[in-house]
């Protein structure tokens, strides 16, 4: 269990309902609405639950989005091309970008975070300027970032940006965490849409996945006894600029959106972060999202425009 | 990112992820791709120090059919080699033995532990097992198991029924095995307490032949082995599980070795003969076992107790702990101790005197005497990249026996009849 202060400023902006299979505990985290479906008669139990889930999602948040000024994000992007002695668990991601940039042949990469600024989906109609595009892509590649003995050595004036991970992984660790509290308890831990279930249900949870043509209506219902299911996409993220709409997965060679992505992708695997890491691997394939996806051997559904 | 290379992806993110959020996770997740193989091959040495050498390979076949169903074979190939001690006490002359065969003889120096370099053979062990998940609560499974060396042939059956309560914190296991084991020495069964004879004694190779074939039963000969166990698990807390274990053995049959012998020697220490050993043809064993297993924050530690008693009088203690250390997702550390502490067997007797009626049954086995026994191990596991697992693991083994309490006359004081054996254990290997 990992020991961790709660953040007094916020008090815990959670609600737990009673349901006929058990509890539904709502918070907000990550800028997403949290859900945690409990297989619990004690409302006591499902109570611990629910604060130690958003416990953890408050403590990812707070050490690895990059909005939060003075956390391990924040200090290695002003670290100015020091050396900065990072902890385990920051190793660990780290570790795991970096393979997931090997293994996408550069396309996924953290350290785009310069660019990623750059295309604000704000609802701004507006298209960044190819000087600046072309600056940040001199400040990119995962290459560059050296890590050894726990010291991160960054190039001055790149920046990191975990959003890509961070979301499935905080799913991954509370889900792991109420999994080894709880064994005899089935729980679906739900971050906005990016989900795992480690304890089989034995009928099985029913999630419904989005139609991005229709926002808010459950397109199609899935049954979920055990494992993860994480989707990308740029339903609700995206600029139209002159008739064209530029969704928010980059191409950080090109530095551009990728053209002919699906409008959404949705993966089933057996832990979040690898189902998260093949959505995304899939929409930088473009046209080709479904063949890659169809390779891997997994479940998925994906939707185009 | 081109597509041909693309099918190792999934599997290389299912790896990577898995050291991302911890092994946790990825034992929960091999239930869900419960369909696929598990391979692990091994291969271990073993070695004492002047005496018994072995290798050993072993190849363990897993196959899951569906959420309930698994197919456990295993095979195991091992070839011995070196010299074991024949029960024969050290002198202050050089002595010579007949070979098992009655074919040829062997001589040991002045001063030395007689051991007896015939001792090679290769073995090769097959089992399956299947496991069935019933439903919620009951789990069964059966095998089969054979092994055949040289001189020795064993097969046998098991089963087993697990019912688990208490929303699975609490689970009761039954199991039953027996088997049936088809001894034939190389040179024929000694005849029980026989003395051994000698080329040297005899005018003709064929006189000579007719004495050692008195010493020998024609035949092969057979012992069964019956085995019950009761077992209790249960979940203690979150970190903590304890298991007790209730075992009975019944075996019946040839339990006689049939290489070893008893120096007979005189009221000087001199011996005057050897004789073949011989032991009681049934042995009823009963044992108890108790075990905790916590995890700690980045730590699997465990603690057992086992008793041993059987009507051959012998008592056995052992005391075993392993501590697991994961330095990080992918590379764990395992420190192993091992005590061990045993009372002879009522006829263990480290050499016989002429002076005294030959006994029904005696040995002069040292594994059947007062022993102590220790093991220190170190074992170290590391993920690949490609998710397949490798480990390394070195013990050291010491057996030191102990006398039983008898009086050594005149010679045998001026010798180690008790000399400890030292041996090592290395093994690799290689799970994917």
């Amino acid at each position: 269990m990992p020991t961790h202060k709660r953040t007094t400023t916020k008090p815990p902006a959670m609600s737990l309902q009673p349901r006929p299979w058990g509890f539904v505990g709502c918070f907000t985290a990550m800028a997403s609405p949290c859900e945690l479906l409990m297989q619990v008669d004690n409302k006591h139990i499902a109570r611990q639950m629910l604060t130690l889930a958003y416990d953890e999602a408050q403590r990812i948040e707070q050490k690895f989005s990059r909005f939060i000024e003075g956390n391990i994000v924040w200090h290695m992007n002003h670290a100015q091309g020091k050396g900065l002695l990072i902890d385990p668990e920051t190793v660990q991601l780290l570790q795991f970008a970096q393979q997931c940039y090997a293994l996408s042949d550069k396309a996924f990469d953290i350290s785009a975070g310069s660019l990623m600024v750059l295309w604000r989906f704000d609802g701004h109609h507006q298209m960044p300027h190819q000087s600046d595009i072309d600056a940040a892509l001199r400040h990119m590649g995962f290459n560059r970032i050296s890590l050894t003995n726990n010291i991160l050595t960054m190039p001055a004036g790149m920046s990191v940006d975990f959003g890509g991970i961070g979301k499935e992984y905080a799913v991954d660790r509370t889900a792991q965490l109420l999994a080894q509290r709880w064994p005899q308890h089935s729980v679906l831990v739900n971050f906005g849409g990016d989900i795992a279930c480690p304890i089989t249900h034995k009928d099985g949870w029913q999630v419904g996945i989005e139609n991005p043509h229709k926002l808010d209506n459950a397109a199609a219902l899935l049954t979920i006894r055990q494992g993860a299911l994480a989707t990308s996409g740029n339903t609700r993220r995206y600029i139209d600029v002159a008739g064209k709409r530029y969704g928010h997965i980059i191409n950080p060679q090109t530095g551009y959106p990728v053209e002919q992505a699906p409008l959404s992708v949705t993966v089933l695997a057996p832990n979040c972060v690898m189902a998260g890491m093949l959505a995304t691997m899939s929409m930088l394939q473009g046209a080709q999202a479904e063949t890659f996806l169809q390779q891997q051997g997994v479940d998925f559904t994906v939707f185009r425009g | 990112m081109q597509l041909t290379t693309t099918q190792t992806i999934a599997s290389a993110l299912a790896m990577a992820s898995c050291s991302l959020i911890g092994q946790q996770a990825c034992a929960v997740e091999t239930q869900s791709t419960q369909d696929d193989w598990k391979v692990d091959a091994a291969i271990m040495y073993y070695g004492e120090q002047e005496r018994v050498q072995a290798a050993e390979v072993i190849g363990n076949v897993q196959k899951a059919f569906g959420d309930s169903s698994l197919l456990d074979m295993k095979i195991v190939v091992d070839s011995l080699t070196g010299a074991s001690a024949s029960g024969a006490v050290a002198q202050a002359q050089s002595q010579t033995f007949t070979r098992p065969s009655g074919k040829g003889e062997y001589t040991v120096k002045a001063g030395d532990t007689p051991l007896d370099d015939t001792f090679h053979d290769t073995r090769v062990q097959l089992s399956a097992n299947w496991q069935e998940v019933l439903n919620q609560d009951w789990t069964t499974n059966i095998g089969v198991y054979g092994s055949k060396e040289f001189d020795y042939l064993s097969m046998g059956l098991n089963a087993g029924l697990e019912r688990s309560f208490n929303k699975n914190n609490t689970t009761l296991a039954l199991s039953a095995a027996f088997t049936n084991d088809v001894v034939d020495p190389v040179g024929g069964r000694p005849v029980a307490m026989s003395q051994m004879v000698f080329r040297d004694n005899y005018a003709t190779d064929a006189e000579y032949q007719a004495a050692f074939d008195q010493t020998r039963l024609s035949g092969d000969d057979t012992k069964q082995t019956s085995d019950i166990m009761f077992g209790v698990t249960q979940i203690l807390n979150r970190n903590w599980l304890m298991q007790a274990n209730y075992g009975l053995s019944s075996v019946s049959g040839y339990m006689t070795d049939p290489y070893k012998i008893l120096s007979e020697v005189d009221i000087n220490g001199q011996t005057q003969a050897y004789r073949y050993e011989n032991r009681p043809d049934s042995r009823l064993k009963h044992s108890v076992f108790v075990m905790t297993k916590g995890a700690l924050d980045s730590a699997v530690v465990d603690f057992s107790y086992r008793y041993s008693t059987d009507d051959w009088d012998i008592q056995s203690h052992t005391l075993e702990t392993h501590y697991r250390y994961n330095f990080s997702a992918s590379l764990y550390g395992q420190l192993h101790l091992r005590y061990y502490q045993q009372q002879a067997a009522e006829f263990y007797r480290p050499f016989l005197l002429s002076d005294e009626v030959v006994p029904e049954y005696a040995s002069a086995d040292y594994r059947i005497g007062d022993m102590t026994a220790y093991t220190v191990g170190l074992k170290f596991g590391q993920r690949l990249s490609n998710g397949h697992e490798m480990s390394y693991r070195l013990e050291y083994y010491q057996q030191n026996p102990d006398n039983n309490g008898t009086q050594l006359p005149g010679q045998l004081q001026n010798f180690d009849l008790f000399p400890s054996v030292k041996a090592i254990v290395a093994q690799v290997s290689y799970s994917f």
